[in-house]
């Protein structure tokens, strides 16, 4: 798309945008996002692929998301609908903590850890790749690296799906037609929207479509850490031939630093573009902090590299604080921990941790419903006895419990019995707990004649552990009898 | 003439018209936007064609592909029986005193059992079974006029009372008010109130009521008032009462009985599910073996 890039009078000799891949470039920042690039598209990929024994009527997938038995597994942790509490402090803690690290040293996430910045670095690592082996413009190249994309995208489509199936059974499944719509749904839409968002979209995201770039000014404040061109040092900017500032040149460079600068000298910026060319967002930082600018700091890689070859210091480009410009040292500001706001998104982060850690350590292994059926209230049997009907439900996330015994407290000689069994019922209930690790039945509690209690009477369900007699839960409820 | 010249300053053409000095650029719609607005107009044309889309004077154009929504739930209903036919016919495969034996069968069973419950009985028997006084029995409690094993009830169901079925219950209390004075109803009545109280065990004999009881009611009823289930007779010492059970309301059933009919379903619902129903009202909590 040309538009028109801006309205104002341009800077005069600005770069010409840059056209395909950023340039490769080496140094430390290219290194810690390296190993972060390979890190996290492992994690993606293996996390499916490991295993948890849970038995047999459970799934073996270490980490699933099962969308049918409206479960997820973590491992040892096992997450119900009712548990999404936690998914909050999970949102919470991922939020302070994308501010506080923003807030300490900028844009960190956009440039090393977000899921559109992994993903385009690997497909731009495939064009350069393919361009370095067969030329730029090459038909053969450009194919070879188009259906390289597609790979990468088909895998990505397909790990995440993996996340939802059973890993191990879904790529035949896939092949032979026999899996689940919502996979090959899954499969596809993730395989198009990886090759759109990486492929095709990349910058573009960040600059247009991404809501974060706009409140991260909110964000950061003058002892934030970002990625500065030192415009004190850089400026006026020149061909290498042109003679350096004195007060830059001088050996007692803290004496000169306020001296006027000479005439038809330039700073140390020789104004080569690379710190453009080698930008993912294609922004120029010489121009001062940006929307534009993700933080990833290949830029200063690319410049410290200039800055050896013209035997330089290096550090015209570098993660430092705003007010760098007025403090004109060759030394980059640290991270200011203490300070209130980010002390504020630290105190945030540990009050969400400390909620994920109240929430699991308080997580139910088990949930009974008691539903009195209420219509009516009562039964009056033929031997004059009042009998109450319940419809109960249990689940639980416990290791093994293949059977589970109830009795009721408050109601005196009581029986209980299934509606699924006949006769007169006994003081105490067991009943079978299925493979999906759920019991459900009527059940129905006869009072005898001379006990019937008049109107409503607080009773209590104990549910116990058949093998072991302890208790596994309790669940109030009311037995009507007839009278008020 | 138009002279479609570059800005300098944007780098876009001109519309190459100059109004009094005033030359506008040329941002025409991209491409793609274009490309897709005429896209969504063939597509929309041949769903038109497809699909029925447009009123014509009488009716409407139906579509080449013929769909109508009463059609796809056809086809969804023949599905939904398609998945549920290996129930169903493991529903039908076992002697019907087996299928709550069997924990999978018995769930399908009552599952499928309250949902045809609750359209086709609870408008007389309630949702929770609970029948209403004085108009339909109870479903939850163990007195059954005409039997509570599973065969009883199935066979209810499936041939209903008092109606023109075939094989449906029949039976007929005498209309008593043509028979016996006003006198003797109001003593049988009040012999009939004792049968439920023990404690009038010893001195009921003594009653006036006893010898028209025996002579009257002891035939279908019983001697003790146990009642009768080949004849759909009630009990009458349980103190259950389907009209009532205040001495007016004996004394009115004796003199002009009441006499429940329920349809035939049969022939309506099918004997799968005449089979769910009497699984799902023997698992409520009345059910005899």
């Amino acid at each position: 798309m040309t538009g028109p890039a801006t309205l104002t009078a341009p800077r005069a000799a600005r770069p010409v945008p840059r056209r395909g891949v950023p340039q490769a470039v080496q140094g430390r920042y290219r290194r810690i996002k390296t190993l972060l690039t390979v890190g996290l598209l492992a994690l993606f990929f293996v996390t499916p692929w490991l295993r948890f024994d849970r038995g047999e009527s459970l799934p073996g997938q270490a980490v699933l998301f099962d969308v049918a038995g409206r479960r997820m597994f973590a491992f040892a942790l096992e997450f119900w609908p009712q548990d999404l509490p936690l998914a909050v402090g999970v949102l919470v803690l991922a939020a302070c903590g994308l501010f506080y690290a923003t807030t300490l040293a900028g844009r960190v996430w956009c440039g090393f850890a977000c899921p559109q910045t992994v993903w385009s670095d690997l497909y731009f690592a495939v064009e350069r790749w393919t361009e370095r082996l067969t030329g730029r413009d090459s038909p053969l190249g450009r194919s070879v690296r188009s259906a390289l994309w597609i790979a990468i995208a088909v895998v990505t489509g397909f790990g995440f799906t993996a996340y939802f199936v059973d890993v191990t059974t879904l790529p035949l499944r896939l092949v032979s037609g026999t899996a689940p719509l919502g996979a090959y749904v899954t499969v596809g839409l993730l395989t198009l929207t990886t090759w759109l968002l990486a492929a095709y979209a990349r910058e573009r995201v960040c600059l247009h479509m991404c809501p974060w770039p706009r409140f991260q000014a909110a964000l950061l404040d003058r002892h934030s850490l970002v990625v500065t061109y030192q415009a004190w040092r850089g400026e006026p900017r020149g061909r290498k031939r042109v003679p350096l500032r004195p007060d830059l040149a001088a050996p007692s460079l803290e004496q000169l630093v306020n001296s006027a600068t000479a005439e038809g000298t330039r700073g140390d910026c020789i104004d080569c573009t690379r710190c453009v060319t080698v930008c993912p967002t294609g922004v120029d930082i010489r121009d001062g902090l940006q929307m534009g600018c993700i933080g990833c700091g290949l830029c200063i890689d690319a410049c410290d590299d200039v800055m050896t070859r013209i035997d330089r210091p290096a550090g015209l480009i570098r993660f430092d604080t705003e007010s760098a410009e007025a403090r004109r040292s060759f030394t980059p500001a640290r991270i200011t921990w203490l300070r209130p706001k980010a002390m504020l998104f630290a105190t945030a982060c540990l009050l969400a941790l400390g909620g994920i850690g109240y929430g699991m350590s308080h997580l139910a292994s088990v949930t009974i419903d008691i539903d009195p059926q209420r219509n009516p209230p009562f039964v009056r049997l033929t031997d004059g006895s009042v009998r109450n009907d319940y419809v109960f439900r249990l689940a639980h996330r416990r290791g093994h419990l293949p059977a589970v015994t109830l009795s009721v407290e408050g109601l005196p000689a009581a029986t209980l019995r299934a509606g699924s069994q006949e006769g007169a019922g006994a003081s105490t209930l067991t009943l079978p707990v299925d493979a999906d690790r759920t019991a459900g039945d009527r059940l129905l509690i006869t009072v005898p004649k001379g006990n019937v209690p008049s109107g409503r009477t607080p009773v209590t369900f104990v549910f116990t552990d058949p093998a072991t007699g302890a208790r596994i839960g309790t669940v109030d409820s009311y037995f009507w009898g007839p009278g008020a | 003439m138009a002279v479609r010249e570059r800005d300098p300053l944007t780098g876009y053409l001109t519309t190459g018209h100059e109004w009094d000095g005033i030359k506008e650029l040329s941002t025409p719609i991209p491409h793609w936007w274009v490309s897709v607005f005429i896209a969504s107009c063939v597509v929309a044309v041949i769903y038109m064609w497809l699909y029925p889309s447009f009123a014509i004077t009488e009716g409407y154009f139906p579509g080449t592909l013929g769909w109508t929504s009463r059609g796809q739930l056809k086809e969804e209903v023949v599905d939904a029986r398609a998945a549920q036919a290996q129930w169903r016919q493991r529903l039908m495969a076992v002697p019907l005193d087996q299928v709550e034996q069997n924990d999978d069968l018995r769930r399908f069973a009552v599952t499928g059992g309250r949902a045809i419950f609750n359209e086709n009985c609870a408008p007389c028997h309630g949702v929770g079974a609970g029948g209403q006084i004085g108009q339909f029995p109870s479903l939850l409690d163990d007195d059954w006029i005409w039997g509570g094993t599973l065969a009883d009830i199935a066979q209810t169901v499936q041939h209903g009372i008092r109606n023109d079925d075939a094989d449906s219950r029949q039976s007929m209390m005498p209309t008593f008010g043509d028979m016996l004075s006003a006198r003797e109803i109001d003593q049988v009545a009040d012999y009939v109130l004792t049968l439920s109280k023990p404690a009038d065990d010893t001195s009921r004999a003594a009653m006036p009521g006893a010898a028209i009881f025996a002579q009257n009611c002891v035939a279908c009823h019983g001697a003790t008032g146990d009642g009768n289930r080949e004849m759909g007779a009630p009990r009458l010492n349980d103190g259950i009462w389907l009209y009532g059970g205040g001495k007016a309301a004996i004394v009115r059933q004796i003199t002009h009985p009441r006499m429940g009919m329920m349809p035939a379903f049969g022939a309506k619902l099918g004997e799968e599910a005449v089979r769910m129903l009497a699984v799902y009202v023997h698992t409520l909590g009345g059910g005899e073996r």
